[in-house]
């Protein structure tokens, strides 16, 4: 292969604890999570020039000029070869990623932490202003323009309350096997059901967590990685595709850009869907899943409630899905966890939720409301 | 004047809720709301037509952009029913639906379906154009069309 993803690998993985309160500032998690993966790799500070960020809801632009990378990597003491905050929602964490392979193929750097830590508890809810002009109708935060998805694609599809509670289930298990993750009591179709719709038909339950925690991963080169301590999980294929037009694009609500990131991907690895076995797909909502497994093409448009209510997400299924319980139950990690959870699926690391034989990974970032898009595919070398 | 919501309208809110903010490019839309007509911008050059409001034609580029009245006529694209409020201002009007409305000329844009409970609303509802005072602005938001009309 020919491609900037081919001379790339995750060597590292580091997250904290992840809970709804640690009491601790974002830039301590971050720092922790960052010092975790390069210790992972087998590296110390001295090894990374290049950084990469999601600057988080509670971050950002600090005093209107200065980005968020500049004030971590002065704590981190880092003078970078090569550094750059992405701003492109829940798909961020995918695009750092990618940007790090791109840039260490160009030989921009050879070491890339890539990081995302947040403290939501101590955020004022900037998730629930409204976007502009559109707040004079009422129409706040993420949920609004999820549940508005969500009743289109009922409409169209006849999908289901009990479609979208499959989900959530199954990924409840998963976080039940998963350590770390923030909600690990038992979760049933009843109790789904019983939970309070947000903005209707979007419940409680369809809802991502709100977390404070941070993780981070280390890119180098393919190279490279060979010689670190770690098994190999390459980058073999990855894309990103977004839709700016929004409301004028007829397929906004049910289609996500997904369909031509997921193409990008497995046509840079040269593989199919069927050729996933663990899919890491960013769950902000649930919905989000049942479309991300209609756009990558693990069933037809239209059959995402069927697909998910068969068993296919389970550990055993079709298509083993968020395995550490995603954002909806291991915790928000902004899709930085969903990355640390394919690498440890790859490597064999996972104990009681280890997927078996799994080779190939797909992870996936959306963001923005409905409008960013970012693929990766990673594999066991 | 309609709030939106469904039943019956609630209390008056005590606290503002946000408002538009024209800018250059949104004026003219909101200044043909204030006189209480919907206006959609138009391409004569390729003939699309669209909204939200955008500097040039959004699918050929061209400068050439006007803005048309509406007949306001349109359907429900899809919709979402507020049961919890983000902002204060909206928590007497729960529950209340958003909705995108897909106008008869093509156009779509957020905004509110009133006069209706919300358990009747659906997906390809006939509805037709209103407008409700929100302080200094004026929000166009719509009603179930009535029959024959």
């Amino acid at each position: 292969m020919n491609n900037a993803a081919a001379s790339a690998c995750i060597a590292g993985i580091g997250h904290t604890s992840i809970g709804a309160r640690l009491e601790r500032s974002a830039w301590s998690l971050q720092a922790e999570s960052v010092r975790n993966a390069v210790a992972d790799a087998g590296l110390s500070p001295n090894d990374v020039d290049g950084l990469i960020t999601e600057p988080g809801y509670t971050q950002g632009v600090f005093d209107g000029i200065t980005p968020h990378f500049l004030r971590l990597g002065a704590m981190l003491g880092l003078d970078p070869r090569y550094t750059y905050s992405e701003v492109i929602g829940g798909a961020s964490c995918v695009a750092m990623v990618q940007r790090a392979a791109m840039a260490i193929a160009a030989g921009l750097c050879s070491v890339c932490v890539c990081v995302f830590g947040d403290a939501l508890s101590t955020a004022s809810g900037t998730w629930e202003q409204g976007r502009g002009d559109d707040a004079a109708f009422g129409l706040f935060g993420a949920p609004g323009i999820h549940a508005l998805a969500t009743q289109r694609h009922m409409a169209l599809y006849g999908t289901l309350p009990e479609h979208l509670g499959a989900i959530a289930v199954s990924q409840r298990h998963h976080a039940g096997l998963t350590p770390h993750a923030q909600h690990r009591e038992s979760l049933t179709m009843n109790d789904y059901l019983a939970s309070r719709h947000i903005v209707e038909p979007l419940r409680l339950l369809d809802c991502c967590l709100i977390s404070d925690g941070a993780g981070a991963v280390v890119v180098t080169s393919t190279e490279r990685a060979r010689d670190l301590p770690q098994p190999q999980v390459q980058l073999v294929g990855f894309g990103q595709a977004h839709n700016l037009s929004s409301l004028a694009n007829p397929d906004y609500l049910t289609e996500l850009p997904a369909k031509r990131s997921g193409a990008s991907a497995f046509d840079m690895a040269g593989l199919q869907p069927a050729d996933v076995d663990v899919a890491e797909l960013y769950d902000c909502f649930t919905i989000v899943v049942l479309l991300q497994i209609e756009d990558y093409g693990f069933c037809a448009k239209g059959e995402g409630g069927a697909f998910v209510s068969d068993g296919n997400l389970g550990l055993t299924g079709a298509l083993p899905t968020n395995t550490a319980g995603g954002l909806l139950s291991e915790g928000f990690g902004a899709g930085m966890f969903h990355i640390i959870e394919a690498v440890r699926q790859l490597r064999g690391e996972c104990g009681a939720r280890q997927v078996r034989d799994a080779e190939i990974a797909l992870v996936s970032g959306h963001g923005l409301g409905m409008n960013t898009h970012a693929t990766l595919l990673l594999q066991k070398v | 004047m309609t709030q939106p919501g469904s039943r019956a309208a609630g209390p008056p809110s005590t606290t503002e809720r946000p408002l538009p903010r024209p800018d250059p490019v949104t004026q003219t839309f909101w200044k043909a709301c204030d006189q209480h007509t919907l206006r959609y911008q138009h391409c004569p050059i390729c003939e699309h037509d669209w909204l939200p409001a955008s500097v040039v034609c959004p699918r050929c580029w061209s400068d050439e952009t006007m803005w048309v009245e509406a007949s306001g006529a349109g359907t429900v694209f899809t919709y979402a029913v507020y049961r919890r409020a983000y902002h204060p201002a909206f928590k007497p009007l729960i529950p209340y639906a958003v909705a995108v409305i897909e106008l008869a000329e093509g156009p779509r844009l957020i905004s509110n379906v009133v006069d209706v409970p919300v358990e009747e609303i659906h997906v390809g509802m006939e509805v037709r154009l209103t407008f409700i005072d929100a302080g200094t602005a004026t929000l166009p938001v719509f009603r179930p069309a009535k029959a024959g009309e």
